[in-house]
């Protein structure tokens, strides 16, 4: 890419992917996700997946990272040394991807649709400046095998929120880092939808760098068959003030595997953060799984952490009483399902986001319920 | 309407009803008593269609079909009509779309076609001012943060919308103050009916003064041990239990 001018860190990303390899279940992060099983012979390949932007909204600047030239907020954010080796194997591994800035004070009211597609590795880059608000809606293609790093520095004041649906496609893999940087009283609202895959797996690393930064994640899964779900988090409180909540809400049927790992640190003296993390899961079949681990590592004084994780059937005293009001049961199964999935839903802000999700979900549990 | 001969229902392998029978006509409002633990909700389960309420004996035949064929939603259908002691909160789920949701399911298990939401919005607006039950109740989650009280009115609502033939009411006054008693024995009353017929369980005479019943049966250790006119409530509550059922039956 453009990283012709970033050599240094591209060699210093392939050297992160030589030492570690493909992730396995033997490494702790990986436990629940074999990349390097699901991958087999192929292995991670050095193909250069795609990316399309339909419409860019007035106002969001864009760069495709394949051409020469970059101007000067590419090289001032991309590409920051990174450990995570699936984020390293994207800048090793690629050439190819796509960055988007939002100048100062620019709040853009239509969303930014950006679809990743084909089979390879990508990377991204967004960068909101000081005070500029964007909506991020990332479409996921089907493909066999593909890796994204993502990139997204939030300056002062600026707000995103971003909305990814991971489509339900039993034969891909989909592996997806994203890390954040926040800047004080800068906004982050992510949520996911997944639907499932061979393995699907989103990472978010999230640093709250400033006064007052905010991240709020949340997240629903419905999966079937064989399908696969892994939504794993880190969220760095580096700076005191600040605050961050998480609510995952999955629903897993037939062998299907829901995963979430979230792992909250407030890192010495970022006293006064406050954090939550909430994940749940209804498992509807014998064979369905679902693992939780929330996680919190405290180097704090005078911090707010609550975490909790349920895992569970649907409550039959609710099922009788929907039927018992003439309700058929794979009807009031579906209500109550959605019923599960209703506040995590809610937090979407976007409204034809929250619709277009709700109306996927519903025809997901239709086929569930 | 329903013929209920010689009940033997067993939950979890324990026999709870040991022989019950009971008879009711349209029209009629029957009251069951009995202390604790006699076997008052699992008659209601069973006649509702709960999981796990097994019949080992004898028969439940509603208008000449036997009731325990069917899954509870298809009794709905039918008419029958649970208003239970313990309402559930359902979180996530307006109360207005359970309505609807509810509605529209028995009509369509009947072949009726599917009310509107105008439809449904203009029954029910109709039927909530009796029984105080205010829009913004209507708009909350079901049954959640509700007192007392507001539950069984929502309970009561619910069977003033579906217009059962057969009404089981199970402690509808558990929880409920004086004021709150009343208001929901005038919306019961209120649905009296030569076509509909009432099963009012409690545990208390204090409801049957509100809702006087054409007929008592006293349940004790899972059979009916007394029955009698409604001076029988009376007789209860200035002895106690425990003189009608140490009596042989």
């Amino acid at each position: 890419m453009t990283l012709a001018l970033n050599l240094d860190r591209k060699a210093q990303a392939a050297a992160v992917v030589h030492s570690h390899g493909v992730p396995h279940r033997r490494i702790e992060e990986w436990k629940y996700s074999d990349l390097k099983a699901a991958l087999g012979e192929r292995g991670l390949g050095a193909v250069m997946a795609e990316w399309l932007v339909g419409n860019l909204p007035a106002g969001v600047e864009m760069f495709d990272l394949a051409q020469p030239h970059p101007p000067a907020w590419v090289m001032a954010h991309i590409a920051r040394p990174t450990q995570n080796v699936m984020s390293a194997a994207s800048l090793a591994l690629s050439a190819g991807g796509v960055a988007f800035r939002v100048p100062k004070n620019s709040a853009i009211a239509a969303p930014l649709k950006l679809d990743f597609t084909g089979a390879g590795h990508v990377r991204a880059l967004l960068v909101l400046e000081e005070g500029a608000a964007l909506t991020l809606v990332e479409g996921v293609g089907p493909v066999d095998f593909r890796n994204v790093g993502f990139e997204i520095v939030l300056g002062a004041y600026s707000s995103l929120e971003h909305v990814r649906i991971s489509p339900n496609a039993a034969d891909a893999i989909l592996v997806e880092e994203v890390s954040l940087h926040i800047a004080k009283g800068g906004k982050y609202r992510g949520h996911f939808a997944g639907f499932g895959s061979k393995l699907a797996r989103m990472e978010l690393e999230i640093a709250l760098e400033g006064e007052g930064a905010e991240a709020h994640l949340s997240g629903v899964a419905v999966l079937d068959g064989k399908r696969h779900s892994d939504v794993t988090t880190h969220v760095i409180h580096r700076h005191g003030n600040t605050n961050s909540t998480q609510l995952f809400k999955h629903v897993a049927a037939g062998h299907a595997r829901a995963i979430y790992q979230g792992k909250v640190t407030v890192a010495k003296g970022a006293d006064g953060s406050d954090s939550s993390q909430t994940a749940k899961a209804l498992l509807l079949g014998d064979q369905s799984e679902a693992d939780l681990k929330p996680e919190l590592e405290i180097f704090a004084d005078d911090v707010k952490c609550a975490h909790g994780a349920a895992v569970g059937d649907l409550d039959a005293e609710s099922l009788f009483y929907l039927r018992a009001r003439g309700i058929p049961e794979s009807q009031a199964r579906g209500l109550l399902l959605q019923a599960f999935l209703e506040d995590a839903i809610a937090e979407i802000a976007n409204i034809d986001q929250r619709e277009l999700v709700r109306t996927e979900l519903l025809t997901a549990l239709k086929v569930i319920a | 309407m329903l013929e209920i001969k010689n009940l033997h229902v067993a939950v979890e392998g324990k026999e709870i009803l040991k022989g019950l029978s009971l008879s009711i006509q349209p029209g009629e409002v029957h009251a069951i008593m009995g202390p604790n633990g006699s076997g008052k909700s699992t008659l209601s389960y069973v006649l509702a269609g709960r999981d796990g309420y097994d019949i080992t004996e004898g028969s439940v035949t509603y208008n000449g079909e036997n009731l325990a064929a069917l899954p509870p939603e298809e009794r709905a259908a039918k008419g029958v009509f649970l208003a239970m002691q313990y309402p559930v909160e359902i979180p996530g789920v307006t109360t207005m779309t359970f309505l609807k949701t509810a509605l529209n399911s028995q009509r369509r298990a009947r072949g009726e076609s599917d009310l509107d939401a105008v439809g449904v919005l203009k029954l029910v607006r109709a039927k909530a001012k009796s029984l105080n039950v205010s829009e913004e109740m209507l708009k909350r989650a079901l049954n959640v943060g509700f007192s007392g009280g507001e539950k069984k009115r929502l309970e009561i609502l619910q069977m003033a919308i579906f217009e059962p033939k057969l009404a089981i009411l199970d402690e509808t006054d558990s929880g409920l103050d004086i004021d709150a008693l009343r208001l929901v024995a005038e919306g019961v009353n209120a649905l009296r009916s030569p076509a509909r017929a009432m099963l009012v369980i409690t545990h208390y005479q204090r409801l049957l003064d509100y809702i006087v019943p054409d007929r008592i049966h006293v349940l004790a250790n899972g059979r009916i041990v007394a029955e009698g006119g409604k001076e029988l409530a009376l007789e209860l509550e200035a002895k106690g239990y425990e003189h009608i059922v140490k009596e042989p039956a």
